[in-house]
């Protein structure tokens, strides 16, 4: 095997792939958007070059967390054509290395952005030359978020410990995974199958991944090997945002144990950030708590998830 | 775009989390936890997996009806009670073909368990290597903390998936290693899984 340049010539400092980051949750209001900001803006401390994709179609706030005013331009005018490279509609922010591309309110609702277009923001936002896009997806399981999620080298999945978004955050990984089978399905027969497993109603009595699996062999061994391969390799990362004890830290490991035990997927448990007043002071005063609280307990957990997230390490199984 | 065509490779591999989601239905795997476990570890596992199904759980009741998280704690507590219990335990053990959590790793087992140095066959599959290995009752996180390779790639070994694995100098390293921990013969064995490797093109 010839060595390539680089394993010959002393370089600086290997350059590590472009990634592209996602952070998405299924639910609105669980502070996505500050775990996004604050993510990315621990990255750009780190030394990466980074930028930030506000794809929340709730409402583009990404900016408003980093302490900036609405930027003139945003992802909207580069679908419209009105930009035409994704270059232009980059905001810088008062983070070294970190840049913003404000979202079009929008985006990824399926009926505001037609398959062509999405495919060029993807070629755009894939073309960047940076180390790590990250992208808020908004609240919603819209294909559109889905295939962001998919894409991604690194699925970010948050949630606050409360039931409704924890069972959205259920769906969302569901949907996720269908998503992906239904891609690979081999045959129109077997397409089927996994589209039927999202009506919790349907005849197979089909109620988990698992028992989709279980169903696809019975009818097409080879077929279940496939989508087994395309299981394995959907591997969510949980954050546990606004936690308040010891219990509510654990729900991270539960998550994943019952991912593991009935739903049959690899997840792991990224980190947690504590509920912290300095983040909502911070917010009051629109500056990111990062920068204006760094001592704080939250500062030190984003910074510890960040360092886990670039490692690709996770926390432990909880027992 | 197409996930299909265009498989995101996900990051780097993760450490942690449960052993081969879905995989086993042993009763280690029902605490979550691989064979060979600690005591110290069936406890904590025992006790987290009450908790994980205890009524109202969070991470549990939208996944499982009342019936089924009722289920679910009685298999915890038929699993506690077998290999919390140090005499079942070993019978269980036995029975499943598993090693004893104090047994020592052996670079070269004994010849008497199953697919000896003798018996390997000229074509070894993903699968094969996956038997094997779990006939040792020896986790893919083990092979990889003692070889440092990444579960990621120990995975795609037993997965057949070619076109994630390395260069084939450094995939023959690899299944040497691998064939060393689960005691077959390393050069034999990476021979006998590269043999399947689509001719270079």
């Amino acid at each position: 095997m010839a060595l390539s340049v680089s394993e010959v010539l002393p370089v600086a400092a290997p350059r590590t792939r472009r990634q592209i980051w996602s952070i998405g949750g299924g639910k609105g209001g669980i502070g996505k958007s500050l775990l996004a900001a604050s993510v990315g803006w621990q990255l750009a401390r780190m030394g990466r070059r980074v930028v930030l994709v506000d794809a929340d179609l709730g409402g583009a706030n990404l900016h408003t967390c980093l302490g900036l005013p609405a930027p003139p331009r945003t992802l909207a005018d580069f679908i419209q054509r009105r930009a035409s490279s994704i270059e232009e509609v980059l905001t810088d922010t008062p983070a070294g290395g970190l840049r913003l591309i404000s979202g079009a309110a929008d985006l990824l609702s399926a009926a505001n952005i037609k398959h062509l277009q999405k495919v060029r923001v993807m070629k755009q936002v894939r073309a960047l030359d940076v180390d790590v896009v990250l992208i808020d997806l908004g609240a919603g399981t819209s294909y559109n978020i889905l295939d962001f999620f998919l894409l991604s080298d690194v699925s970010i999945l948050a949630v606050v410990p409360e039931p409704t978004s924890i069972e959205n955050g259920y769906r969302f990984i569901k949907s996720a995974l269908y998503r992906r089978l239904r891609a690979a399905a081999p045959t129109d027969g077997i397409r089927q199958l996994v589209e039927s497993a999202l009506d919790p109603k349907n005849p197979y009595g089909i109620r988990t991944p698992l028992d989709l699996l279980a169903r696809v062999d019975a009818e097409d061994p080879e077929a279940g090997r496939a989508l087994r391969r395309e299981v394995a390799a959907f591997q969510p990362r949980f954050v546990v945002n606004e936690v308040r004890d010891v219990a509510d830290v654990a729900i991270g490991h539960q998550l994943v144990a019952a991912c593991g035990r009935h739903l049959g997927l690899r997840a792991s448990y990224a980190g947690f950030v504590h509920h912290d007043d300095a983040v909502w002071q911070a917010v009051r005063r629109r500056r990111l708590f990062m920068s204006d609280a760094p001592t704080s307990r939250a500062a030190e957990e984003i910074r510890q998830l960040t360092r886990g997230l670039v490692k690709g390490e996770s926390l432990g199984s909880g027992y | 775009m197409d996930p299909a065509t265009d498989p995101p490779p996900n990051g780097p591999p993760i450490p942690g989390g449960e052993p081969s989601p879905g995989g086993r239905d042993d009763l280690y795997a029902v605490l979550g936890l691989e064979p060979r476990a600690s005591r110290e570890q069936v406890e904590r596992a025992y006790r987290f997996s009450l908790e994980l199904y205890r009524e109202g759980s969070l991470a549990t009741y939208s996944l499982l009806d009342p019936t089924e998280a009722e289920q679910q704690r009685l298999r915890v507590r038929e699993a506690y009670e077998v290999l919390g219990d140090e005499e079942r335990r070993r019978a269980y053990d036995e029975g499943q073909g598993f090693l004893p959590p104090d047994a020592p790793v052996l670079p070269f087992p004994a010849p008497s368990s199953a697919a000896s140095v003798a018996e390997l066959p000229a074509v070894l599959t993903g699968a094969d290597l996956r038997k094997i290995r779990e006939a040792r009752g020896l986790s893919l996180r083990h092979i990889a903390a003692v070889t440092k390779i990444g579960v990621r790639f120990l995975e795609y070994l037993e997965e057949d998936r070619f076109a994630f694995l390395p260069a084939p100098v450094y995939l023959r390293g690899f299944l040497q290693e691998y064939a060393r921990l689960v005691g077959i013969d390393p050069r034999r064995a990476a021979d006998a899984y590269m043999s399947r490797l689509p001719a270079k093109s």
